[in-house]
């Protein structure tokens, strides 16, 4: 994913707000799995660690500092993220057309903006597009990136970091660099693709316009952000398996287990969490994906490729209706939620047990 | 204790510093307070004039209004639509500005420009070409300010059509395809025809007498679907076939100029400025670029072509009224349009100015088309048909196998609801 | 043996197919133009030419769009890292009323839909004159990083032992020694991870530096400016190639100076063997 928040696949997600940082002291120190680091906390739960007492420094503190310390980011929030989606929500309750932008003023119209945006089929038919986009590109980046991870794990040392180093340097990859990439590989004349294709003994592949065709685009789109997305979810992940004890690998093989049981006997029950948080990660990038489809496509051909952002931005800046634009976006975002719940009531539970 | 003291002043200064960048009471932009010369922003469109013709225009504009100075930004046609709309609303936008002739009504009807009505006597406005004047006029009042106009022709390769042993260039459609075919066998592209040409399309449509929409009164219908825009986008695929011009793609991906600057090409469709674009990409190209205006279905008439061409405005929330006026008022003028004419190759924005071209064989091609000159259908929401691409996909389908009468009739429909939405 | 066979010709597979179109794209961007318009593609060039980054680098004020994209994305990390380290201290370290909403709002602020906000955005930035200044881009990015920044930092802090800090007090060292000297060198891969993940989001960002630069052109980012080169340059394959390459490069460069005591660190570290 362009956008794709690095966060060092040591610890980053697998201590962040996901289920792995749950209930553990935050120390790890108690199950003898300590990583090296000191920073790459097991994002499995350290079920033997007791509760660390709280400071009793940290407790006198309780009083206003807590809050002075988030007010930068609550002052930030309100007025650039707070603000803009509820500016947005009263837009979309609005007659808000190119005029309204330029000279101001605004009539309500209640819900006729979100009326019209459920009436009509196309929203509709851009929702099953945008749930079948996100499955089919969360399903392969986490296949194919458990997969890598896996493979990782397994091999020898200096294999293993030209792997790594592969993971790294297609990450670094920005977004509009690797659209014009990707449509310079299957640019029907030169592109490398076609003539590889071409030299299989594919005849038809030759000159073939992969950019014409609605479903040949889609395709081609999975593809990149797979490809943008796999090395997140492969140095994540390993950095998981790594942090696994040897000895419940080597009980389970006394046991007779094979590499496929190992994985679902002692790796995926462990990662669990990680999996879990990675998993609503790329739900979240892949669901609001924009970047790469606008620059590819811009939705078409044929609409083919239009997901719900990309919709939202079309109705909202191609043809200049604001008002329902800002509705799309709203119910994309109530989706989202939706989406995730979930995930967030998880959280939120953990987010009960002490700090 | 002391944590509490030591840290309070960075964390004030911090949240000061947040709310100093969120709330700064910005003044007016710079270049704004000093007394020297204002600073005028002027935006013209990627292509339209040459870099020489830019600078000259600067430097004269500055030597008679040494209180003006001149900034002339180019942009791109790609997602311009948002950008003017964006530039219209913002506060401090440019003073001057190039609008294409089909997107001119839907800026002037969306009220974000200076209304120059009282303007047109002394600009000449009684002989302005009137496919450039009505669209920029909304309820009797004019927003738009004629420019300049061009229609495509036909420039073609001297060196290859001699080569494939073709003397003539060509009078009729039948006899086009014949010679396009003729090129095409000889080793070099018949013609470079991307397949998203659509303002080719329109004129193909129009000389089978169809057109891209039809006003019913009150309600617009999408036209591309009857009988003769069909029989237009047939001839279009038998045209594009004789040549490897992308099915997907527009003339400016990879910009048609620079394909036929290598000299494969036999011929591209092209406003006759876009020889000049050949001969910078290929200065070996000077004295091999031959043109013809657009065959018809019969050799007494040209084929039916385009109008294109640009309208200046200005707009409302510029703060140099008075000074953007002036630059309108030169950029319209004799002096200048005369200048643009010979060197752009373009159609002066009044009759009376015409006679530049006189003496130049691609400004006589296009006259002659220009004789049959059409325009696209004049609302404001047809600026949105354009944005949203509907036409290109439309040809890109037919091009690469979709049944014609199927995709007509989809693009004719999608055409259909976005002219009829009010905006 | 043969499990390890396969498994490094698998392991290779997958290291050819994930970094061809990155070694494409430096190799087009280095072929004669001639050898980029063959039929038959070279995949070694023959003569490497550097042409293409000349033709780049002479487009008009790339070096301007170069140092913008710099400073905004400098500025965002670095407001970020600030803000997030704070609120990042309070959800680890304090016990508070409404921690557990906060970072529930933390958590869904990752998921805001920026692109839904550009319209918004731009009237917020027109009305309060903030429309064409680096400054609005750098409040956005800083806003688009800050959250997953404070969920990374928190991670982090959660990770050393706050009785760490409570040895270096109780050896009189003052409270924001004890965080200097003691949680700061330990929190360093945290603070480069966070602001490895600002850099990146802010120095691809496109729509909104697209849309609240209207005017001035020559504030435009770099991914602005790489989208209209490859209109005005669409043709030619080689300097679009390699203006990516050379927009890769920064990334890259922050990678590797970041990474080797991050990624490589915390990853290595971990690693038996």
């Amino acid at each position: 994913m362009p956008t794709t928040p690095l966060t060092d696949p040591g610890t980053g997600p697998g201590s962040g707000p996901g289920p792995g940082s749950g209930s553990g002291s935050g120390t790890g120190t108690g199950t003898g799995v300590r990583p090296g680091s000191g920073a790459g906390r097991p994002p499995l739960r350290a079920r033997s660690a007791p509760p660390a007492p709280v400071p009793a420094r940290a407790a006198r503190l309780v009083g206003l500092w807590p809050y002075l310390l988030i007010a930068p980011t609550v002052a930030g929030a309100g007025y650039l993220l707070l603000y803009p989606l509820l500016r947005n929500v009263v837009i979309s309750f609005q007659h808000f057309r190119a005029g309204e932008l330029i000279r101001g003023g605004a009539a309500f119209v209640g819900l006729e903006n979100y009326r019209r945006v459920l009436g009509d089929p196309e929203f509709w038919e851009v929702t099953r597009r945008t749930l079948v986009w996100t499955g089919v590109n969360v399903v392969s980046i986490m296949v194919l990136g458990t997969l890598t991870a896996l493979v990782l794990a397994a091999l020898g040392r200096r294999m293993r970091l030209a792997l790594m180093s592969g993971m790294v340097l297609v990450w670094a990859v920005p977004v509009l660099a690797a659209t014009t990439v990707f449509q310079w590989l299957f640019q029907s004349r030169l592109g490398v693709v076609n003539w590889l294709l071409t030299a299989l003994g594919l005849e038809s592949f030759r000159g073939h316009t992969w950019f014409a065709d609605g479903t040949s685009t889609f395709v081609i789109l999975v593809l990149l952000v797979v490809w943008q997305s796999v090395p997140f979810v492969a140095l994540t992940l390993y950095a998981g398996i790594t942090t696994i004890p040897g000895e419940l690998y080597e009980s389970a093989r006394i046991d007779g287990a094979g590499s496929w049981r190992l994985f679902g006997l002692v790796t995926f029950p462990i990662l669990r969490p990680l999996f879990g948080l990675i998993t609503s990660l790329e739900v979240i990038w892949v669901f609001k994906c924009f970047a790469q489809i606008w620059a590819v496509s811009k939705g078409g051909p044929d609409g083919a490729t239009t997901t719900l952002p990309v919709y939202a931005f079309q109705v909202a800046r191609s043809l200049n209706k604001y008002d329902l634009g800002a509705a799309i976006s709203t119910l994309t975002v109530l989706m989202l939620v939706t989406l995730l719940l979930f995930h967030l009531r998880r959280l939120h539970r953990h987010e009960g047990e002490p700090p | 204790m002391r944590y509490r003291l030591r840290t309070a002043p960075a964390l004030l200064a911090l949240t000061a510093l947040l709310a100093a960048a969120c709330g700064s009471p910005a003044g007016p932009p710079a270049g704004e307070k000093n007394a020297g010369p204002v600073t005028l922003t002027v935006w013209f469109m990627r292509d339209t004039l040459s870099d020489a013709l830019v600078s000259r225009f600067k430097a004269d504009f500055e030597k008679t209004r040494p209180d003006v100075r001149l900034d002339i930004q180019i942009q791109e046609w790609d997602g311009i639509g948002q950008k003017v709309t964006s530039a219209l609303a913002s506060n401090d936008p440019p003073d001057v500005i190039e609008v294409g002739n089909t997107q001119v009504a839907e800026y002037a009807a969306s009220g974000g420009l200076k209304d120059l009505t009282d303007k047109t006597v002394d600009l000449g406005g009684s002989d302005w070409l009137p496919g450039l004047a009505e669209p920029g006029e909304i309820d009797g009042k004019q927003y738009g300010v004629p420019w300049y106009a061009a229609n495509r022709v036909v420039i073609y390769n001297k060196e290859v059509f001699e080569k494939a042993g073709v003397k003539e260039p060509p009078k009729t459609r039948d006899e086009w395809l014949k010679v396009t075919g003729k090129v095409n066998g000889s080793g070099a592209q018949g013609i470079y025809l991307s397949g998203q040409t659509w303002y080719a399309l329109a004129g193909f449509v129009w000389d089978e007498g169809g057109d891209l929409a039809v006003n019913e009164g009150v309600r617009w219908k999408g036209a591309l679907d009857t009988p003769q825009a069909l029989a237009g986008m047939d001839f279009y695929k038998r045209l594009q076939a004789l040549g490897k011009g992308p099915k997907d793609a527009d003339e400016a991906k990879p910009l048609q100029a620079e394909v036929f600057a290598k000299g494969d090409v036999g011929q591209i469709i092209s406003v006759p400025g876009g020889a000049a674009a050949v001969e910078r990409a290929n200065p070996a190209m000077k004295g091999k670029l031959g043109f013809f205006p657009i065959p018809g279905k019969t050799a007494d008439k040209p084929g039916a072509v385009f109008t294109g061409g640009s309208d200046l405005v200005i707009p409302e929330a510029s703060q140099h009224h008075d000074a953007a006026y002036e630059v309108v008022k030169a950029l319209a003028g004799e002096r200048f349009q005369t200048d643009m004419a010979v060197e752009m190759k373009y159609v002066p924005n009044r009759v009376a100015f015409a006679g530049a071209l006189k003496n130049d064989e691609a400004g006589a091609a296009m006259a002659a088309g220009a004789a049959n000159g059409r325009a696209t259908p004049n609302t404001p929401q047809w600026a949105a048909v354009e944005a949203r691409g509907v036409i290109k996909e439309y040809m890109t389908k037919v091009l690469t196998g979709g049944d014609p009468r199927t995709e007509a009739a989809r693009a004719s429909q999608v055409i259909t609801e976005i002219l009829n939405t009010r905006s | 043996m043969i499990r390890r066979v396969l498994l490094n010709a698998l392991a290779l597979a997958i290291l050819l197919v994930s970094v061809f179109p990155v070694y494409w794209m430096v190799v087009t961007a280095v072929k004669p133009t001639l050898e980029i318009t063959s039929e038959t593609p070279a995949f070694w060039p023959s003569r490497p030419t550097l042409e293409h980054f000349a033709t780049a680098v002479a487009a008009d004020g790339f070096w301007g769009f170069w140092r913008n994209s710099l400073l905004v994305t400098a500025g965002a990390v670095l407001l970020s890292l600030a803000v997030a380290l704070l609120a990042a201290f309070a959800v680890a370290r304090l016990r508070w009323r409404g921690r557990r909403a906060f970072v529930l709002m933390v958590f869904i602020a990752q998921m805001a839909p920026w692109e839904a906000l550009l319209t918004v955005m731009f009237i917020i930035a027109r009305d309060t004159n903030m429309l064409d200044r680096a400054a609005m881009l750098t409040l956005v990015y800083f806003m688009i990083t800050l959250p997953i920044a404070i969920v990374t930092l928190r991670g982090f802090l959660a990770s050393i032992p706050p009785e760490l800090e409570e040895a270096a007090l109780t050896d009189g060292a003052s409270r924001p020694a004890a965080f200097r000297r003691v949680v700061l060198p330990l929190l360093a891969p945290g603070l480069m991870s966070t602001s490895l993940l600002g850099f990146i989001t802010a120095w691809n960002e496109f729509a909104f530096a697209n849309t609240l630069i209207i005017k001035n052109q020559d504030d435009r980012t770099l991914p602005v400016w790489l989208s209209s080169f490859s209109n005005v340059f669409g043709t030619d394959w080689g300097a679009t190639m390699a203006a990516s390459t050379l927009f890769m490069l920064p990334v890259l460069l922050v990678f590797l100076v970041l990474q080797r005591r991050v990624v490589t660190g915390a990853l290595a570290g971990a690693v038996k063997g």
